[in-house]
Protein backbone atom coordinates (compact mmCIF):
# COMPACT_ATOMS: atom_id res chain seq x y z
CA UNK A 1 0.00 0.00 0.00
CA UNK A 2 1.34 3.32 -0.71
CA UNK A 3 2.21 5.64 2.40
CA UNK A 4 0.08 8.79 2.35
CA UNK A 5 3.19 10.23 4.00
CA UNK A 6 7.38 8.68 4.18
CA UNK A 7 9.74 10.55 5.59
CA UNK A 8 13.17 9.09 5.75
CA UNK A 9 16.21 10.09 7.63
CA UNK A 10 14.77 14.04 7.66
CA UNK A 11 17.11 16.40 8.83
CA UNK A 12 17.84 19.82 9.38
CA UNK A 13 20.80 21.98 10.75
CA UNK A 14 20.47 25.56 11.16
CA UNK A 15 23.70 27.29 10.41
CA UNK A 16 24.99 30.08 12.04
CA UNK A 17 28.22 32.12 11.03
CA UNK A 18 30.70 32.02 13.94
CA UNK A 19 28.05 30.56 16.20
CA UNK A 20 27.69 26.55 16.56
CA UNK A 21 25.67 24.46 14.29
CA UNK A 22 21.62 23.80 15.54
CA UNK A 23 20.56 20.24 14.71
CA UNK A 24 16.79 21.29 14.76
CA UNK A 25 15.63 17.77 14.17
CA UNK A 26 17.64 14.48 13.23
CA UNK A 27 17.37 12.05 11.38
CA UNK A 28 13.37 11.74 11.61
CA UNK A 29 11.93 8.38 9.88
CA UNK A 30 8.01 8.40 9.80
CA UNK A 31 5.65 6.72 8.34
CA UNK A 32 1.33 7.70 7.91
CA UNK A 33 -1.18 5.59 6.29
CA UNK A 34 -4.30 7.07 4.32
CA UNK A 35 -6.46 8.19 6.59
CA UNK A 36 -4.97 7.74 10.07
CA UNK A 37 -4.70 10.77 12.34
CA UNK A 38 -1.31 11.24 13.80
CA UNK A 39 -0.57 13.55 16.58
CA UNK A 40 2.80 15.25 17.05
CA UNK A 41 3.54 16.26 20.57
CA UNK A 42 7.09 17.62 21.78
CA UNK A 43 8.14 20.23 24.36
CA UNK A 44 9.37 23.89 22.85
CA UNK A 45 12.26 23.28 20.46
CA UNK A 46 11.03 20.09 19.92
CA UNK A 47 11.54 20.31 16.00
CA UNK A 48 7.70 19.70 15.64
CA UNK A 49 7.18 22.82 13.45
CA UNK A 50 10.77 22.67 11.68
CA UNK A 51 9.48 18.66 10.65
CA UNK A 52 6.41 19.86 9.45
CA UNK A 53 7.70 23.03 7.15
CA UNK A 54 10.99 20.44 6.07
CA UNK A 55 7.70 18.08 4.57
CA UNK A 56 6.09 21.01 3.27
CA UNK A 57 8.69 22.20 1.23
CA UNK A 58 8.94 25.87 3.43
CA UNK A 59 12.28 24.91 5.22
CA UNK A 60 15.04 22.94 3.14
CA UNK A 61 15.84 20.31 4.67
CA UNK A 62 19.47 19.63 5.08
CA UNK A 63 19.21 15.64 4.46
CA UNK A 64 16.41 12.95 3.92
CA UNK A 65 13.63 12.48 1.81
CA UNK A 66 10.09 12.87 2.23
CA UNK A 67 7.50 11.21 -0.18
CA UNK A 68 4.07 12.09 -0.13
CA UNK A 69 1.44 9.79 -1.41
CA UNK A 70 4.49 7.79 -3.35
CA UNK A 71 5.67 11.19 -4.80
CA UNK A 72 9.40 12.21 -3.95
CA UNK A 73 8.56 16.20 -3.07
CA UNK A 74 11.91 17.22 -4.13
CA UNK A 75 11.59 16.08 -7.79
CA UNK A 76 7.66 16.09 -7.55
CA UNK A 77 6.60 19.06 -6.13
CA UNK A 78 3.63 20.44 -7.74
CA UNK A 79 1.74 17.15 -7.52
CA UNK A 80 3.09 16.83 -3.89
CA UNK A 81 1.70 19.46 -2.91
CA UNK A 82 -2.21 19.37 -4.21
CA UNK A 83 -1.55 16.36 -2.04
CA UNK A 84 -1.17 18.56 0.80
CA UNK A 85 -2.65 21.42 3.02
CA UNK A 86 -1.22 23.09 6.34
CA UNK A 87 -2.72 25.46 8.73
CA UNK A 88 0.18 26.95 10.22
CA UNK A 89 0.43 29.33 13.23
CA UNK A 90 -3.29 29.23 13.64
CA UNK A 91 -5.59 32.01 12.32
CA UNK A 92 -2.61 34.17 10.95
CA UNK A 93 -2.65 32.32 8.12
CA UNK A 94 -5.70 33.63 6.77
CA UNK A 95 -6.75 37.04 5.35
CA UNK A 96 -8.36 38.86 7.70
CA UNK A 97 -9.45 41.88 5.84
CA UNK A 98 -11.73 39.56 4.16
CA UNK A 99 -14.25 37.42 4.84
CA UNK A 100 -14.55 33.85 5.78
CA UNK A 101 -16.03 32.59 2.65
CA UNK A 102 -13.77 35.00 0.60
CA UNK A 103 -10.88 33.08 2.32
CA UNK A 104 -12.67 29.64 1.61
CA UNK A 105 -12.99 30.73 -1.97
CA UNK A 106 -9.31 32.34 -2.78
CA UNK A 107 -7.41 29.12 -1.16
CA UNK A 108 -9.06 26.61 -2.77
CA UNK A 109 -8.65 28.64 -6.35
CA UNK A 110 -4.73 28.89 -5.46
CA UNK A 111 -4.97 25.05 -5.20
CA UNK A 112 -6.10 24.60 -8.17
CA UNK A 113 -9.78 23.81 -7.52
CA UNK A 114 -12.22 25.90 -9.70
CA UNK A 115 -15.01 27.52 -8.17
CA UNK A 116 -18.26 25.65 -9.64
CA UNK A 117 -16.54 22.81 -8.16
CA UNK A 118 -15.34 24.23 -4.80
CA UNK A 119 -18.50 25.79 -3.75
CA UNK A 120 -20.69 23.10 -2.46
CA UNK A 121 -18.20 21.63 -0.19
CA UNK A 122 -17.03 24.96 0.74
CA UNK A 123 -20.71 26.22 2.01
CA UNK A 124 -20.38 22.32 3.63
CA UNK A 125 -17.64 23.29 5.56
CA UNK A 126 -19.19 26.66 6.61
CA UNK A 127 -22.36 25.18 7.85
CA UNK A 128 -20.30 22.12 9.40
CA UNK A 129 -17.75 24.63 11.19
CA UNK A 130 -21.36 26.91 12.61
CA UNK A 131 -19.85 29.75 10.52
CA UNK A 132 -22.61 30.15 7.82
CA UNK A 133 -24.38 32.78 9.38
CA UNK A 134 -21.15 35.04 9.48
CA UNK A 135 -19.24 34.11 6.45
CA UNK A 136 -19.80 37.12 5.22
CA UNK A 137 -18.47 39.16 7.65
CA UNK A 138 -14.42 39.43 7.77
CA UNK A 139 -12.70 37.41 9.77
CA UNK A 140 -10.78 40.34 12.30
CA UNK A 141 -14.40 41.16 13.43
CA UNK A 142 -14.88 37.14 14.43
CA UNK A 143 -13.73 36.22 17.57
CA UNK A 144 -10.57 33.86 17.87
CA UNK A 145 -11.95 30.65 18.07
CA UNK A 146 -14.34 31.88 14.99
CA UNK A 147 -10.99 32.58 13.27
CA UNK A 148 -9.27 29.15 14.24
CA UNK A 149 -11.69 27.55 12.48
CA UNK A 150 -11.79 29.58 9.20
CA UNK A 151 -8.10 28.54 9.30
CA UNK A 152 -8.76 25.14 9.07
CA UNK A 153 -11.92 25.08 6.78
CA UNK A 154 -9.17 26.48 4.91
CA UNK A 155 -7.00 24.12 4.71
CA UNK A 156 -9.62 21.12 4.68
CA UNK A 157 -11.63 23.17 1.50
CA UNK A 158 -8.85 22.18 -0.72
CA UNK A 159 -9.93 18.72 -0.28
CA UNK A 160 -6.05 18.17 0.01
CA UNK A 161 -5.62 14.47 1.42
CA UNK A 162 -2.65 14.86 3.70
CA UNK A 163 -3.42 18.08 5.95
CA UNK A 164 -0.99 19.28 8.71
CA UNK A 165 -2.51 21.21 11.44
CA UNK A 166 0.33 23.16 13.72
CA UNK A 167 -1.49 24.08 17.08
CA UNK A 168 -5.29 24.26 15.51
CA UNK A 169 -6.10 24.99 19.12
CA UNK A 170 -3.82 27.49 20.33
CA UNK A 171 -4.96 30.26 21.98
CA UNK A 172 -8.50 28.91 22.23
CA UNK A 173 -11.07 28.37 25.52
CA UNK A 174 -11.51 25.12 26.85
CA UNK A 175 -15.38 25.60 24.80
CA UNK A 176 -13.96 26.29 21.71
CA UNK A 177 -11.15 24.05 21.97
CA UNK A 178 -13.72 21.07 22.34
CA UNK A 179 -15.67 22.07 19.72
CA UNK A 180 -12.60 22.38 17.15
CA UNK A 181 -11.74 18.58 18.62
CA UNK A 182 -15.49 17.19 17.86
CA UNK A 183 -15.42 19.22 14.43
CA UNK A 184 -12.11 17.51 13.39
CA UNK A 185 -12.39 13.85 14.99
CA UNK A 186 -15.83 13.88 12.96
CA UNK A 187 -14.21 15.22 9.61
CA UNK A 188 -11.23 12.71 9.79
CA UNK A 189 -13.96 9.95 10.32
CA UNK A 190 -16.14 10.60 7.44
CA UNK A 191 -13.70 11.77 4.71
CA UNK A 192 -11.00 9.44 5.56
CA UNK A 193 -8.08 12.39 5.49
CA UNK A 194 -4.87 11.87 6.88
CA UNK A 195 -4.62 14.21 9.45
CA UNK A 196 -0.96 15.30 10.87
CA UNK A 197 -1.70 17.64 13.81
CA UNK A 198 1.13 19.14 15.64
CA UNK A 199 -0.06 20.05 19.97
CA UNK A 200 1.71 21.19 23.04
CA UNK A 201 -2.16 20.01 24.28
CA UNK A 202 -1.74 16.35 24.90
CA UNK A 203 -6.03 16.56 25.36
CA UNK A 204 -5.99 17.52 21.99
CA UNK A 205 -4.06 14.88 21.01
CA UNK A 206 -5.26 12.14 23.12
CA UNK A 207 -8.91 13.38 22.16
CA UNK A 208 -8.39 13.81 18.13
CA UNK A 209 -5.42 11.28 16.73
CA UNK A 210 -5.26 7.42 17.27
CA UNK A 211 -1.34 7.64 16.54
CA UNK A 212 1.10 9.62 18.47
CA UNK A 213 4.23 10.44 17.93
CA UNK A 214 6.47 12.31 20.69
CA UNK A 215 9.79 14.12 19.40
CA UNK A 216 12.19 15.35 22.08
CA UNK A 217 15.49 17.43 20.70
CA UNK A 218 14.73 16.50 16.95
CA UNK A 219 14.61 13.05 17.24
CA UNK A 220 11.30 10.64 17.82
CA UNK A 221 11.32 8.84 20.91
CA UNK A 222 8.01 7.19 20.88
CA UNK A 223 5.83 6.05 17.97
CA UNK A 224 3.02 4.20 18.91
CA UNK A 225 -0.80 4.10 19.54
CA UNK A 226 -2.02 6.33 22.27
CA UNK A 227 -4.25 3.48 23.55
CA UNK A 228 -0.65 1.65 23.80
CA UNK A 229 1.08 4.29 25.12
CA UNK A 230 -1.34 4.32 28.00
CA UNK A 231 -1.16 1.30 28.58
CA UNK A 232 2.38 1.14 28.92
CA UNK A 233 1.77 2.94 31.95
CA UNK A 234 -1.62 2.02 32.87
CA UNK A 235 -0.57 -1.04 34.20
CA UNK A 236 2.27 0.44 36.72
CA UNK A 237 0.38 3.39 38.43
CA UNK A 238 -1.08 2.70 41.32
CA UNK A 239 -2.69 4.39 44.49
CA UNK A 240 -3.01 3.33 48.16
CA UNK A 241 -4.95 4.85 50.32
CA UNK A 242 -3.39 4.23 54.18
CA UNK A 243 -6.25 5.51 56.77
CA UNK A 244 -4.01 5.45 59.37
CA UNK A 245 -1.64 8.07 57.87
CA UNK A 246 1.85 7.67 57.02
CA UNK A 247 4.37 6.34 59.87
CA UNK A 248 7.83 8.06 60.02
CA UNK A 249 10.16 7.14 57.71
CA UNK A 250 7.97 5.19 55.04
CA UNK A 251 8.39 7.73 52.50
CA UNK A 252 12.41 7.76 52.95
CA UNK A 253 11.62 3.38 52.53
CA UNK A 254 9.33 3.81 49.69
CA UNK A 255 11.73 6.58 47.93
CA UNK A 256 14.92 4.04 48.43
CA UNK A 257 13.33 1.30 46.52
CA UNK A 258 11.14 2.79 43.58
CA UNK A 259 10.76 5.98 41.73
CA UNK A 260 7.81 7.71 41.04
CA UNK A 261 6.49 7.82 44.88
CA UNK A 262 4.37 10.89 45.60
CA UNK A 263 2.96 11.29 49.34
CA UNK A 264 -0.24 12.74 49.23
CA UNK A 265 -0.55 14.00 52.61
CA UNK A 266 -4.55 14.11 54.56
CA UNK A 267 -6.90 11.56 55.55
CA UNK A 268 -6.95 9.10 54.11
CA UNK A 269 -3.59 9.40 53.37
CA UNK A 270 -2.60 8.45 49.86
CA UNK A 271 0.51 7.23 47.89
CA UNK A 272 1.01 7.77 44.47
CA UNK A 273 3.58 5.00 43.01
CA UNK A 274 4.52 4.34 39.15
CA UNK A 275 6.20 1.04 39.13
CA UNK A 276 8.96 0.18 36.56
CA UNK A 277 8.08 -4.09 36.57
CA UNK A 278 4.38 -5.30 37.27
CA UNK A 279 6.18 -7.43 40.05
CA UNK A 280 6.99 -4.42 42.02
CA UNK A 281 3.32 -4.40 42.78
CA UNK A 282 3.80 -7.42 45.59
CA UNK A 283 7.11 -5.74 47.17
CA UNK A 284 5.67 -2.13 47.55
CA UNK A 285 2.57 -3.85 49.45
CA UNK A 286 5.60 -6.15 51.79
CA UNK A 287 7.16 -3.11 52.74
CA UNK A 288 3.87 -1.05 53.67
CA UNK A 289 2.95 -3.97 55.91
CA UNK A 290 5.99 -4.27 57.00
CA UNK A 291 5.97 -0.63 58.11
CA UNK A 292 2.84 -1.68 59.94
CA UNK A 293 0.03 0.60 57.92
CA UNK A 294 -3.35 -0.59 57.02
CA UNK A 295 -3.94 -0.37 53.54
CA UNK A 296 -7.42 1.39 52.92
CA UNK A 297 -8.08 0.41 48.75
CA UNK A 298 -5.60 0.27 45.90
CA UNK A 299 -6.41 1.31 42.64
CA UNK A 300 -5.20 1.14 38.91
CA UNK A 301 -4.46 4.83 38.28
CA UNK A 302 -5.76 6.11 35.11
CA UNK A 303 -2.79 7.93 33.46
CA UNK A 304 -3.47 10.48 30.55
CA UNK A 305 -1.17 11.25 27.49
CA UNK A 306 0.16 14.32 29.78
CA UNK A 307 1.62 11.69 32.25
CA UNK A 308 2.81 9.37 29.38
CA UNK A 309 4.36 12.10 27.79
CA UNK A 310 6.32 13.59 30.63
CA UNK A 311 7.56 10.29 31.96
CA UNK A 312 8.95 9.60 28.36
CA UNK A 313 10.53 13.18 28.34
CA UNK A 314 12.41 11.81 31.37
CA UNK A 315 13.53 8.68 29.55
CA UNK A 316 10.95 6.19 31.41
CA UNK A 317 9.50 3.22 29.26
CA UNK A 318 11.23 3.83 26.55
CA UNK B 1 1.11 21.82 -14.53
CA UNK B 2 -1.98 22.21 -16.07
CA UNK B 3 -4.00 25.56 -17.58
CA UNK B 4 -6.92 25.00 -15.21
CA UNK B 5 -4.58 25.20 -12.04
CA UNK B 6 -2.59 28.46 -13.74
CA UNK B 7 -6.51 29.61 -14.52
CA UNK B 8 -7.44 29.07 -11.34
CA UNK B 9 -4.01 31.01 -9.78
CA UNK B 10 -4.54 33.81 -11.76
CA UNK B 11 -8.34 34.04 -10.88
CA UNK B 12 -7.48 33.95 -7.23
CA UNK B 13 -4.54 36.33 -7.36
CA UNK B 14 -7.20 38.52 -9.52
CA UNK B 15 -9.80 38.13 -6.74
CA UNK B 16 -7.70 38.85 -3.89
CA UNK B 17 -6.09 42.50 -5.28
CA UNK B 18 -10.17 43.40 -6.04
CA UNK B 19 -10.83 42.67 -2.38
CA UNK B 20 -8.04 44.08 -1.22
CA UNK B 21 -8.28 47.11 -3.14
CA UNK B 22 -12.12 47.36 -2.07
CA UNK B 23 -11.10 47.18 1.73
CA UNK B 24 -8.41 49.64 1.55
CA UNK B 25 -10.13 51.70 -1.25
CA UNK B 26 -9.45 54.96 1.32
CA UNK B 27 -5.59 53.50 0.42
CA UNK B 28 -5.80 53.48 -3.39
CA UNK B 29 -7.51 56.76 -3.26
CA UNK B 30 -5.10 58.46 -0.98
CA UNK B 31 -2.43 57.12 -3.18
CA UNK B 32 -3.55 58.23 -6.60
CA UNK B 33 -4.42 61.58 -4.51
CA UNK B 34 -0.64 62.04 -3.20
CA UNK B 35 0.61 61.06 -6.79
CA UNK B 36 -1.66 63.44 -8.35
CA UNK B 37 -0.85 66.24 -6.05
CA UNK B 38 2.97 65.59 -6.17
CA UNK B 39 2.36 66.36 -9.85
CA UNK B 40 0.76 68.97 -9.57
CA UNK B 41 3.81 70.43 -7.22
CA UNK B 42 6.13 69.30 -10.32
CA UNK B 43 4.00 71.25 -13.02
CA UNK B 44 3.53 74.27 -10.89
CA UNK B 45 7.10 74.86 -9.33
CA UNK B 46 8.44 74.15 -12.83
CA UNK B 47 5.99 76.61 -14.42
CA UNK B 48 6.70 79.25 -11.78
CA UNK B 49 10.90 78.97 -12.62
CA UNK B 50 10.73 77.98 -15.91
CA UNK B 51 7.89 80.62 -16.78
CA UNK B 52 7.36 79.98 -20.50
CA UNK B 53 9.77 77.48 -21.19
CA UNK B 54 7.97 74.62 -19.43
CA UNK B 55 5.71 74.29 -22.89
CA UNK B 56 5.74 71.94 -25.27
CA UNK B 57 8.31 69.69 -25.39
CA UNK B 58 9.41 70.46 -22.12
CA UNK B 59 6.02 70.03 -20.63
CA UNK B 60 5.16 66.87 -22.89
CA UNK B 61 8.63 65.48 -21.41
CA UNK B 62 7.81 65.97 -17.57
CA UNK B 63 4.36 64.43 -18.27
CA UNK B 64 6.05 60.94 -20.17
CA UNK B 65 8.80 60.93 -17.41
CA UNK B 66 6.12 61.39 -14.54
CA UNK B 67 3.88 58.51 -16.37
CA UNK B 68 6.76 56.14 -16.33
CA UNK B 69 8.12 56.92 -12.62
CA UNK B 70 4.52 56.38 -12.00
CA UNK B 71 4.03 53.08 -13.76
CA UNK B 72 7.37 52.22 -12.40
CA UNK B 73 6.19 52.83 -9.20
CA UNK B 74 3.34 50.97 -9.15
CA UNK B 75 5.50 47.71 -10.66
CA UNK B 76 7.69 47.65 -8.12
CA UNK B 77 5.97 48.79 -4.91
CA UNK B 78 3.04 46.27 -5.96
CA UNK B 79 5.78 43.34 -5.54
CA UNK B 80 7.80 44.27 -2.68
CA UNK B 81 5.37 45.96 -0.20
CA UNK B 82 3.03 43.02 -1.16
CA UNK B 83 5.77 40.59 -0.37
CA UNK B 84 6.09 42.45 3.12
CA UNK B 85 2.49 42.90 3.82
CA UNK B 86 2.23 39.21 2.91
CA UNK B 87 5.04 38.46 5.36
CA UNK B 88 3.52 40.46 8.10
CA UNK B 89 0.06 38.86 7.99
CA UNK B 90 1.46 35.57 8.01
CA UNK B 91 0.10 34.57 4.40
CA UNK B 92 3.36 34.11 2.81
CA UNK B 93 3.62 30.56 3.51
CA UNK B 94 0.60 30.23 2.44
CA UNK B 95 1.04 30.93 -0.64
CA UNK B 96 4.32 28.59 -1.46
CA UNK B 97 2.20 25.91 -0.97
CA UNK B 98 0.08 26.78 -3.92
CA UNK B 99 0.68 23.72 -6.40
CA UNK B 100 1.70 26.02 -8.89
CA UNK B 101 5.04 27.28 -7.07
CA UNK B 102 5.17 30.55 -5.62
CA UNK B 103 7.01 32.37 -8.29
CA UNK B 104 3.65 31.56 -10.23
CA UNK B 105 1.93 33.05 -8.22
CA UNK B 106 3.76 36.09 -7.98
CA UNK B 107 4.13 35.89 -11.47
CA UNK B 108 -0.02 35.86 -11.56
CA UNK B 109 -0.02 38.24 -8.98
CA UNK B 110 1.89 41.09 -10.80
CA UNK B 111 0.11 40.25 -14.16
CA UNK B 112 -3.24 41.17 -12.18
CA UNK B 113 -1.61 44.24 -11.25
CA UNK B 114 -0.90 44.74 -14.82
CA UNK B 115 -4.19 45.35 -15.87
CA UNK B 116 -5.49 47.14 -12.36
CA UNK B 117 -2.58 49.52 -12.59
CA UNK B 118 -2.75 50.19 -16.49
CA UNK B 119 -6.48 51.54 -15.40
CA UNK B 120 -5.13 53.34 -12.35
CA UNK B 121 -2.53 54.92 -14.50
CA UNK B 122 -4.63 55.29 -17.68
CA UNK B 123 -6.98 58.00 -15.08
CA UNK B 124 -4.19 59.42 -13.81
CA UNK B 125 -2.52 60.30 -16.94
CA UNK B 126 -5.90 61.64 -18.24
CA UNK B 127 -6.11 63.92 -14.92
CA UNK B 128 -2.73 65.58 -15.73
CA UNK B 129 -3.51 65.95 -19.14
CA UNK B 130 -6.39 67.67 -18.00
CA UNK B 131 -4.88 69.56 -15.64
CA UNK B 132 -1.61 70.75 -17.94
CA UNK B 133 -3.56 70.97 -20.89
CA UNK B 134 -1.24 68.72 -22.99
CA UNK B 135 -3.03 65.81 -24.53
CA UNK B 136 -0.76 63.07 -25.41
CA UNK B 137 -1.06 60.88 -28.47
CA UNK B 138 -1.93 57.53 -26.75
CA UNK B 139 -1.57 55.08 -29.59
CA UNK B 140 -1.99 51.92 -27.70
CA UNK B 141 -0.10 49.51 -30.37
CA UNK B 142 2.87 51.89 -29.77
CA UNK B 143 2.63 52.82 -26.48
CA UNK B 144 1.56 49.60 -24.54
CA UNK B 145 4.49 47.78 -25.59
CA UNK B 146 7.10 50.17 -25.04
CA UNK B 147 5.45 50.87 -21.66
CA UNK B 148 5.84 47.25 -20.68
CA UNK B 149 9.76 46.88 -22.02
CA UNK B 150 10.21 50.49 -19.90
CA UNK B 151 8.56 48.88 -16.42
CA UNK B 152 10.19 45.29 -17.21
CA UNK B 153 13.33 46.96 -14.94
CA UNK B 154 10.91 48.35 -12.10
CA UNK B 155 9.59 44.28 -11.76
CA UNK B 156 13.27 43.57 -11.51
CA UNK B 157 14.16 45.50 -8.82
CA UNK B 158 10.90 44.30 -7.18
CA UNK B 159 11.59 41.10 -7.23
CA UNK B 160 15.16 42.31 -5.83
CA UNK B 161 13.76 44.37 -3.10
CA UNK B 162 11.53 41.35 -2.13
CA UNK B 163 13.87 38.96 -2.22
CA UNK B 164 15.89 40.78 0.40
CA UNK B 165 13.09 41.52 2.51
CA UNK B 166 12.35 37.78 2.82
CA UNK B 167 15.72 37.54 4.39
CA UNK B 168 16.41 40.35 5.69
CA UNK B 169 12.45 41.59 6.51
CA UNK B 170 12.88 45.57 7.48
CA UNK B 171 14.23 47.04 4.99
CA UNK B 172 11.83 49.81 3.98
CA UNK B 173 13.88 52.70 4.12
CA UNK B 174 16.11 51.22 1.58
CA UNK B 175 12.89 50.32 -0.83
CA UNK B 176 11.69 54.35 -0.70
CA UNK B 177 14.60 55.63 -1.42
CA UNK B 178 15.20 53.38 -4.04
CA UNK B 179 12.04 55.01 -5.34
CA UNK B 180 13.61 58.40 -5.54
CA UNK B 181 16.67 56.63 -7.30
CA UNK B 182 13.95 55.73 -10.27
CA UNK B 183 14.08 59.86 -10.80
CA UNK B 184 17.19 59.94 -11.50
CA UNK B 185 17.52 56.90 -14.03
CA UNK B 186 14.93 58.59 -15.66
CA UNK B 187 16.25 61.82 -15.82
CA UNK B 188 19.75 60.93 -16.62
CA UNK B 189 21.14 63.40 -19.70
CA UNK B 190 19.99 61.06 -22.79
CA UNK B 191 23.61 62.24 -24.25
CA UNK B 192 25.50 60.40 -22.13
CA UNK B 193 26.75 56.65 -23.36
CA UNK B 194 25.57 54.94 -20.37
CA UNK B 195 22.15 57.03 -19.73
CA UNK B 196 20.23 54.13 -22.60
CA UNK B 197 21.42 50.75 -20.15
CA UNK B 198 20.02 52.76 -17.05
CA UNK B 199 16.24 51.33 -16.26
CA UNK B 200 13.69 53.72 -17.60
CA UNK B 201 15.75 56.00 -19.75
CA UNK B 202 16.00 54.94 -22.77
CA UNK B 203 12.15 53.81 -22.66
CA UNK B 204 11.35 57.34 -21.54
CA UNK B 205 13.01 59.04 -24.48
CA UNK B 206 11.05 56.48 -26.82
CA UNK B 207 7.77 57.30 -25.62
CA UNK B 208 8.22 60.88 -25.61
CA UNK B 209 8.64 60.34 -29.30
CA UNK B 210 5.54 58.19 -29.69
CA UNK B 211 3.18 60.19 -26.81
CA UNK B 212 4.90 63.85 -28.17
CA UNK B 213 5.48 63.67 -31.49
CA UNK B 214 3.58 60.84 -33.03
CA UNK B 215 6.07 58.75 -34.00
CA UNK B 216 4.68 55.07 -34.07
CA UNK B 217 6.75 52.43 -32.95
CA UNK B 218 7.94 50.78 -36.26
CA UNK B 219 9.54 54.08 -37.27
CA UNK B 220 11.54 54.14 -34.03
CA UNK B 221 15.36 53.02 -34.07
CA UNK B 222 15.44 49.21 -33.99
CA UNK B 223 18.73 49.56 -32.21
CA UNK B 224 16.86 51.87 -30.06
CA UNK B 225 14.03 49.16 -29.42
CA UNK B 226 16.67 45.91 -29.01
CA UNK B 227 18.67 48.09 -26.31
CA UNK B 228 15.39 48.70 -24.49
CA UNK B 229 13.97 45.25 -24.71
CA UNK B 230 17.46 43.87 -23.45
CA UNK B 231 17.83 46.09 -21.02
CA UNK B 232 14.19 45.76 -19.76
CA UNK B 233 15.07 41.82 -20.21
CA UNK B 234 18.67 41.98 -18.21
CA UNK B 235 17.33 44.22 -15.15
CA UNK B 236 14.26 41.39 -14.97
CA UNK B 237 16.30 38.31 -15.31
CA UNK B 238 19.04 39.89 -12.53
CA UNK B 239 15.99 40.13 -10.15
CA UNK B 240 14.53 36.77 -11.05
CA UNK B 241 18.25 35.40 -9.97
CA UNK B 242 18.17 37.65 -7.15
CA UNK B 243 14.66 36.88 -5.76
CA UNK B 244 15.62 32.69 -6.56
CA UNK B 245 18.81 33.08 -4.40
CA UNK B 246 16.96 34.91 -1.52
CA UNK B 247 14.10 32.68 -1.64
CA UNK B 248 16.35 29.86 -1.42
CA UNK B 249 18.53 31.23 1.68
CA UNK B 250 15.16 32.19 3.19
CA UNK B 251 13.78 28.57 3.08
CA UNK B 252 17.06 27.28 4.51
CA UNK B 253 17.13 29.58 6.90
CA UNK B 254 13.38 28.69 7.67
CA UNK B 255 12.36 32.87 7.49
CA UNK B 256 9.53 31.90 5.19
CA UNK B 257 6.71 32.68 8.42
CA UNK B 258 8.85 35.21 9.99
CA UNK B 259 8.61 38.81 9.99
Amino acid sequence: MTMALEVQGLTKVFRRRGKDPVVAVREIGLQVQPGEVVGLLGPNGAGKTTTIKCILGLMLATGGSVRVFGRDIARHRPEAARQMSAVLEGSRNIYWRMTAAENLGFFTLLHGVPRHEAQPYNHRLLEVFGLADRKDVSVQELSAGMRQKVAVACALATRASLVFLDEPTLGLDVETSHELRRLLRELAASEGRTIVLSSHDMAVVQDVCRRVVIMKEGRVVADDSVANLLALFRTRAYRFTLSDGCPDGLEQRLRERFTGVTMVPGRPFVVEVVLDRAEDLYAIIDVLRAAGVLIDTITQREPDLEEAFLRLMRGEGI
Amino acid sequence: MSVRLFGCVFRAMWMHRLIMARRYAFNTLSSMITIYLVFLLLFLGGRALAGPMLLGDGLEGLVVGYLVWMFALFAYSDLAWELIMQAQIGTLEKLFLSPAGFRWVTVFNELGGLVFNFGLGSLMLLAIMLTTSTFLRIDLVSVVPLLLATIAAAYGFGLMAGGLALVHKRIQAAFQILQFVFVGFIMAPGDWVVSRYLPFNLGTRLLGQVMGDGVRIWQLPAADLLVLVATGAAYLALGLLVFARMERIARNRGLLGHY
